[in-house]
Parts: structure tokens; sequence; C-alpha cells
């Protein structure tokens, strides 16, 4: 998809990709995704974050075991595993729960900790009251990630995955 | 009787002018003086600029000799906490206060505190109509 | 412990990074969304924006597991009408106001709140405490009986200065505690003991009989 020499090196300096992934349909086109890019890395290894944000109501603790979110988590979790090694990268895979009351905070904070030098992350496009929205997610993570964002917007008529 | 109208607002100043005139003896409390125009120029009471729900003001209005408090100003906060200090502070006999929030009026209805709820008062009021055809 | 702040402005604001520091969770609730936004931008998700009074605002940010409420706001209604909320309807165990208005602190405490911070109060008791001619300093006040511990120091021309305790007309419901004088340790005053300038006494009183104790010991 990238085809050009001069395109390939500007997109070869990303060695830590960070995947924010909510167990929606765009998830898998993001990984995928990941792992192309992951193939104009030239120096180091490659290494993919893929992460699972639960978002946790107030009105529980921060560190509440809430059953059906965990399980929904490492299912998209897991998927995403397999979608990343029917890839054939060579890169390093590594994925990761997290609990927050926000999740755009919390994909920053872990950008920021993991010294993430690109998010990839799938954001859905609602009409709400006739207006389209992006997530509140998506624009946190917008505005505050340190690192370049990618933001991959399914087309409007449901989501093709090639 | 002796009542304080703390809130000189459409409400008040109709209950004041109804209360006035069978002859009762009302005295109407407001922060701002610009809120007495709303009494009718028949009005025989008392006006007053002052807050209702500082003590001073209240024991200036007569507070302590009042034998009914009604709060009926535009913040729910605002009648939630003057109907309790007449009630609790004051011990004035018979209390009323508006709060608009149902929810809001449900916990004071359980702190006993007499209050009424415009919104529900009017939406059983709208729906009864409807249903009259 | 979790602690929920009504209020984010100066005084919300402030608290609420003092008590992340101590390891706190904490949210503030606040109706501005811009003071939201600076709020979070510079702390992480700590601000919630809504109405401190409603109950469907303190349902969401999980008032019913909270251990403490405080609200901070300079609208005394406000803070009062919130602080009820979150006792009555969520049981939050302790409640905290602030009062801008410092003849509202006992309506409050009659009225509920547990405790009650005023400024214009803090700021009147530091100046009593400051101020070295004062000659009666509130020290603490003991709740729920509301008495009051203070300090009495002995002016220079006290009419008491030269007689025995048991000769000044002092209620028997004021509690003399303890004497401090330069250069001795404390004792405990009997009704022998001579008054003398610039003694220190420790008592413990009713604040209705404060000032009849004042006059007494400090009167010229």
């Amino acid at each position: 998809m990238i085809s050009s020499a001069e395109k390939v090196d500007k997109w070869s300096g990303y060695e830590r990709i960070l995947v924010p992934i909510s167990g929606e349909e765009t998830d898998r086109e993001v990984i995928r995704l990941a792992c192309e890019l992951s193939k104009f890395a030239k120096k180091a290894k490659c290494k993919i974050l893929i992460l699972y944000v639960i978002q946790v109501r107030r009105s529980l603790p921060l560190d509440a075991a809430i059953e059906p979110e965990v399980q929904k988590a490492e299912q998209s979790l897991s998927e995403a595993e397999n979608v990343a090694s029917a890839c054939e990268c060579e890169c390093d895979v590594e994925t990761d729960v997290l609990q927050a009351r926000e999740v755009g905070v919390a994909i920053v904070d872990e950008a920021i900790e993991h010294q993430a030098d690109i998010i990839l992350l799938g954001a859905g496009y609602k009409k709400r009251l006739g207006v389209a929205t992006i997530s509140p997610t998506a624009l946190a993570v917008l505005r505050d990630a340190p690192c370049r964002v990618v933001l991959i917007r399914p087309p409007l008529s449901g989501v093709e995955v090639k | 009787m002796n009542i304080i109208i703390v809130g000189c607002g459409r409400v008040g100043a109709q209950l004041a002018a109804l209360l006035d005139a069978e002859g009762h003896k009302v005295t109407m409390l407001d922060i701002s003086a610009n809120s007495f125009r709303r009494l009718p120029s028949t009005f025989g009471g008392t006006a007053m600029v002052g807050d209702g729900t500082d003590e001073s003001a209240l024991r200036k209005a007569g507070i302590e000799k009042a034998d009914a408090l009604v709060a009926v100003t535009q913040g729910d906060n605002r009648n939630i906490m003057s109907a309790q200090v007449a009630k609790h502070i004051f011990n004035v006999p018979k209390v009323l206060c508006r709060i608009y929030d149902p929810l809001r009026k449900d916990i004071y209805d359980t702190l006993g505190l007499e209050a009424i709820s415009p919104t529900t008062v009017l939406a059983q009021l709208l729906k009864a109509r409807l249903e009259v055809q | 412990m979790y602690i929920i702040i009504v209020g984010g402005g100066q005084v919300g604001y402030s608290l609420c990074k003092a008590l992340l520091d101590e390891g706190h969770e904490v949210l503030i609730i606040e109706k501005d969304a811009s003071k939201c936004e600076r709020i979070n931008d510079e702390m992480g998700a700590v601000c919630m924006r809504g109405d401190g009074c409603e109950t469907s605002t303190l349902s969401d940010a999980g008032a019913a597991r909270a251990d403490m409420f405080i609200s901070a706001t300079n609208e005394d209604e406000d803070n009062l009408v919130s602080c009820q909320v979150a006792k009555h309807k969520f049981g939050v165990p302790r409640t905290i106001a602030r009062i801008n208005n410092p003849k509202n602190e006992i309506i409050f405490k009659k009225l509920g709140v547990n405790y009650t911070v005023s400024s214009v109060n803090l700021i009147m008791e530091h100046i009593q405490e400051e101020m070295p001619t004062h000659p009666l300093v509130h020290l603490i006040t003991i709740e729920p009986e509301g008495m009051e511990v203070v300090e009495i120091r002995i002016p220079q021309h006290a009419a008491a200065i030269g007689k025995k305790l048991k000769d000044l007309p002092i209620d028997p419901a004021s509690l003399l505690c303890a004497l401090i004088r330069t250069g001795s340790s404390p004792v405990q005053p009997d009704p022998d003991t001579v008054v003398k300038a610039g003694d220190k006494f420790i008592a413990v009183v009713s604040p209705s009989i404060e000032g009849q104790l004042r006059s007494t010991l400090v009167g010229a």
C-alpha cells in the first residue's frame, strides 16, 4: 500500500507501535495496519503493544473485577494476537489490559510510559441527534498524545474488512 | 397570621397579594428591590430587601413571631436552606418551600420538609387535563 | 479513602491536589466545563462535569462508596444541600461544608453537616492566636458538647492580680485546668493560687460563660 521509496522512508521510523482496541470491528483492520507498518521498521525489531482499556464507572473502585468486561477484553486481545500472527510480521507483539476512568487518558499515559512513537486508533463515527461525532476517547488521544496518531475510521456503511 | 414569603417572583408576589387581601400580615423578603414591582399597588404588607437564608435578615423580617414561612425563590437550594433555617433554628410552626427538582424534593420529604415540586404538579395536571378530553 | 469534592474553584482544586498527594482517590464535581477541562488537563481524569446537588450526578460519581464528601463551592446553600443529599441519600459517613457567611456555621451543624470550615472564622482564630495582646485565645472546640479549650493570659493591669482564685467570682461550670508561669513547669491551679501578671491559664468553658470568665480574670 505504501510503495515509493520516499514514502517508505517516512514510515520507517516507527518501532514502538501502540494499538488500543475496544472489541469493535475496526480492531482487525487496525492490527493489520500495525503489522504492515512494522515491516518498514529498519533498525531494531519493531514492537507492537495491543492495549485494551476497561472503563470503570465511578460507582465502582478502580480495581473492581468486572467479570463480563474482563472476559470481553481477554477475548478481544487473543483475537487480536491471532490476527497479528497471521500477518507474519517479525515483530514482538505484546498485549495488556488496563482499568481506567477515562479510556483516552489511559491510552495517552500508556503511550508515554512505553515511549510509543505512533498510536493507531480505530474510531467509530456515530451520528448522534443527527450530528456526526467522533468518540471522546479519540478526541482525547488526538489532543494529548505526545506521538503521531493515526485514526482509522470505518466507511460509513458498515465496516469492510479486506 | 404572620407570614413571611421569601422570594418575590411571580408566585411569591401572587401569594402575597392573595394573603394580604384576606387580611393576613405578610412580609416579603427578596435580595432585589426590583422584584417588589410585581406586588400589586394595593399590597398592604411589608417588603424588605434581604437574603432569606441569612439568619439576621430573617430576624429583621420578624421570623421569631412568624406563624408561617414560604420559600419560593428561583433557587431550589436557597429555598431548602431558608425553609430549614425557619423550621429548625426559629421553630416556625408552618414552613413550605418550592423545589423544582422532583428527586431533590423526595429527599427533603423524607427529611421532614414540606415541599412542593411545581414540575411534578404541573405534569400531573397536564396529564389529567389530557385525559379529560 | 474515596473523597468527593464539589466545586473545582481554588479551594476544591488545591484540596484535590493535596489529597491526591496523600494517596487518596479523589473526584471533583464541577458545573463549569472549562474549569473541568483545566483540572483534568493537569491532574488526569479527576473531574466530572455536573451539579453536585443532583442525585443522578452523585450516583454517577459513586457517592454511595465515598468515605468523605466535601462541598467547597462559594454558595453556602449549595454546600448545605449537596452535603445533605450526600449524607441522607447516599449515606456518606463524613460530610464537610465550606462556609462563606460565618454566621452559617452554627446553622449547618444544626442541620446535620458533620464539619464546617469557614475561612473568615479561621482567619479570625489565627488573628486571635497571633495577637499577643489578645487575652483569651481559643485553642480547640470539643464536639459535640461545644466546649471550648481556651488560653487566658493575665495582662499587666488586670483587677484579678494579687487575688486568690477562690475570692474571684469564677463560675463553677468553668474548669481551670493548668497554670503556666514562665520559668516553671505547668501546675494545676488550686483555690489558693494567687493570680500574677503574665500568668497563662488553660481552661475548659462553654461559650455561654466564656465572656464572664474573661472579664473576671483579665478585666481591669
